[in-house]
């Protein structure tokens, strides 16, 4: 049973990830990574560490994954023109991307395999479940713990001082209240708006942004889309 | 274990002091911004935080205590390098005033940031756990990324913030991934319990270890800029504001070199003999690539930016012989460096403002006649920076060179001696177009004989011309102060080399 459940999970977070990768409408990509996070969030309770699994579920196929779904409907699906600034970069990339690929599975394998016969580490009982982490971060690990605290202060005073820029910029300078869908559909260049040169910078943080600036912000980052070619 | 109830940890208050008074401080500067008559204050809190802060370190110089249950270890390295954390922000503050990315970010936001990122940089110092490690790097970079975006109507500035936010977020990604294998395969995260692990298995037979090693140390040299992972470093310095230029030129290499130590002498310590060639390598290249590099830049901020990547790679070298006087040599070196690169970055704060060219060399053309006291200081600082004696730097190549030799690392010595002698083609190409080239009608303004700022680019502002910054106080102090230690612990080094041999000899 337990084999059974484990290859399952295995074939699809697999092949949700080479989904992410090989599917070219940014949508589908974002389902296929729903996929393989719900297909590791199976493999975590295999390996007993239900902790893990539900913050798997909970922030990344949850949470995470709407601020995606929610910038893949706003950006739109367009073509972003793909070039090589660099002559052979991407070759060069491939060869890389192999030889990291071949790195990580000789450590993986040669570690992997020789606990293959055996019934894994010795870990006291408990180990990785909710209530053993919860005292972890109370005890070992307070002053990370704390530390995280500030951590996601300063975060959210950063994404407020870069969403926040628009209105420093003097009141009827911005765009204000329209519906971005109507002025600009997609793959269309819009018009030269006022401050369309400032591309929004926070990617991290657009959660935070599209709370106080987000009629503002949005239509910015669609504008920079097109123009901005890597 | 689960379910018992927890046991908490021993907390040493005073110890912890620094980081507190850093807390303290970034919430009431964040406060500070919020009522238009306290807005004005947020530089001056900034100033009383950094000042207790400093104070509180100096009240636990010469103590080595472990803290709350191992996350932390506050000894003379981590203080020594907090300290030097600590003065790269003053002076940041000071180069800081009436900048216009201060002003466009909100006082209170920009200080709060910047009083963050010193926070993450103490608490990296002393980090002694991977978890607390990685979190202090995020709290260290986080506010950077964003400060460096602060100048919000410069396109270079959004891209810098940018570029930095994607190539550090990669950097601490691959550091992470380093980290999940070194837990893996020693069962530890506290340093001690990594070196207890290789200590008893060895490393060379562990794959997974090593791997884990390899990319930690990539993710650590992202951070360092050290080559060949330096790429984002001149184009990040260029586009940020220059003032967080110059905080993360010192204060960003100063912590992160800090958890190098940590990480590879302490925790990797039982095994030195495996890694020290490959960072020998990595610092060659580094010293290399830097000064190669640098030869071509036109842009002075885009030359420092090329300049700390060799002087990474000069700073590496004391890593890499793994010994009191390795270490001993690296803070002194990155105490020098704070001098020397602040009175560099002060001038050209100064002509950024006061000349059109913004941080083109252009802007220091005839400086030498225009403004004798910012020309001086620039001139100290390149000479410095190039290792001319009687200066800091002379004396820290010195240490430096001397430790190498002493380690068996004479090629590497040898490195450091090229580098410093193709570095003079730079350095004092800045030197000569201060006092060698005449003097221009710079001070004008944007009616200058060159109307056009190379820097603006698509701004769609063009910053606006102080001609009377290069006399403010707020920045000639700065760049006379700084220019005057340098040559000070050039020629009496000796209190900076006690303070250095103090920190390296915490770790042994």
């Amino acid at each position: 049973m337990e084999a059974v459940i484990f290859f399952l999970a295995a074939i699809g977070a697999v092949v949700g990830a080479i989904g992410v990768v090989a599917s070219r409408n940014p949508f589908y990509s974002v389902l296929a990574l729903v996929a393989h996070l719900f297909s590791l969030a199976v493999l975590f309770l295999l390996l007993t560490a239900a902790f893990v699994a539900a913050a798997q579920v909970v922030v990344y196929a949850g949470a995470v994954m709407v601020l995606y779904v929610f910038v893949v409907a706003y950006v739109g699906s367009t073509h972003e023109p793909t070039f090589d600034p660099i002559p052979g970069q991407r070759l060069f990339t491939f060869l890389l991307a192999f030889f990291l690929f071949v790195e990580i599975s000789a450590a993986v394998l040669s570690s992997a395999l020789k606990a293959l016969g055996t019934h894994g580490p010795d870990v006291p009982a408990g180990f990785g479940n909710p209530a053993a982490i919860g005292n972890l971060l109370l005890e070992e690990f307070l002053v990370p713990f704390e530390a995280s605290s500030v951590l996601l202060l300063i975060a959210a005073v950063g994404a407020i001082v870069l969403a926040n820029r628009k209105r420093q910029a003097g009141g009827g300078a911005t765009p204000s209240g329209r519906p971005f869908g109507a002025e600009c559909p997609e793959g269309i260049t819009p018009p030269p708006a006022p401050r369309s040169g400032d591309p929004v910078v926070s990617s991290g943080h657009s959660s935070a942004a599209g709370a106080s600036g987000g009629q503002h912000g949005i239509p910015a980052l669609a504008k920079q889309n097109p123009g901005s070619a890597q | 274990m689960a379910g018992e109830g927890f046991v908490a940890p021993h907390v040493d208050y005073a110890a912890l002091a620094p980081l507190i008074a850093l807390t303290v401080g970034l919430i009431v500067i964040l406060m500070s911004g919020v009522f238009e008559t306290t807005k004005r204050w947020a530089p001056g809190l900034a100033v009383l935080t950094l000042g207790a802060t400093a104070g509180l370190l100096i009240w636990h110089w010469n103590e080595q205590i472990d803290l709350v249950a191992g996350a932390l270890r506050i000894d003379d390295l981590a203080i020594s390098i907090s300290l030097i954390a600590t003065v790269t922000a003053f002076f940041t503050v000071l180069l800081s005033v009436r900048e216009r990315a201060a002003e466009e970010a909100g006082q209170g936001e920009y200080y709060a940031l910047l009083i963050g990122s010193v926070l993450g940089m103490v608490l990296l110092a002393e980090a002694e756990n991977l978890v607390t490690f990685f979190v202090a790097l995020e709290t260290l970079s986080i506010p950077l990324y964003i400060l460096c975006a602060t100048n919000l109507r410069r396109e270079r500035s959004l891209e810098s913030g940018l570029k930095y936010l994607i190539v550090g977020s990669l950097g601490s990604a691959t550091l992470l991934y380093g980290m999940a294998f070194v837990y893996g395969a020693t069962g530890s995260t506290d340093f001690a319990g990594i070196a207890h692990g290789i200590a008893a298995k060895g490393m060379l037979h562990d794959p997974l270890l090593l791997i884990g090693i390899a990319l930690a140390a990539v993710g650590l040299a992202f951070k360092t800029s050290i080559a060949p992972f330096h790429q984002w470093t001149p184009d990040v310095y260029q586009g940020a504001p220059t003032p967080i230029t110059s905080f993360m030129a010192v204060a960003t290499k100063a912590a992160a070199f800090a958890v190098f130590v940590r990480f590879f002498v302490v925790a990797l310590g039982p095994e030195t003999g495996d890694w020290q060639t490959g960072l020998a390598i990595l610092a060659a290249i580094s010293i290399v690539v830097g000064n190669v590099g640098a030869l071509r830049q036109t842009s002075l901020k885009r030359l420092l930016g090329y300049s700390g990547v060799a002087q990474a790679g000069y700073m590496l070298g004391g890593i890499v012989v793994a010994s009191e006087k390795g270490i001993s040599s690296l803070v002194f070196y990155l105490a020098a460096y704070l001098f020397m690169n602040l009175a560099a970055f002060a001038v050209i704060v100064a002509r950024e403002r006061e000349t059109p060219y913004g941080d083109d060399i252009r802007g220091v053309r005839g400086l030498g006649a225009e403004r004798p006291a910012l020309a001086w200081s620039l001139t100290i600082s390149m000479l410095a920076l190039a290792g001319l004696p009687a200066t800091a730097g002379f004396i820290g190549k010195l240490y430096l060179i001397e430790a190498l030799v002493e380690g068996n690392y004479l090629w590497l010595a040898v490195f450091i001696a090229v580098g410093t002698m193709i570095s003079l083609a730079y350095y004092l190409r800045v030197v000569a177009a201060m006092w060698m080239t005449p003097g221009q009608a710079v001070a004008g303004g944007p009616g200058g004989p060159e109307p056009t700022p190379v820097i603006s680019g698509a701004s769609p502002e063009v910053d606006p011309v102080d001609p009377r910054a290069g006399t403010r106080w707020y920045l000639v102090a700065p760049a006379v102060l700084a220019a005057a230690i340098t040559v000070f612990f050039g020629v009496i080094p000796q209190p900076l080399v006690e303070f250095a041999s103090h920190a390296g000899a915490s770790l042994f």
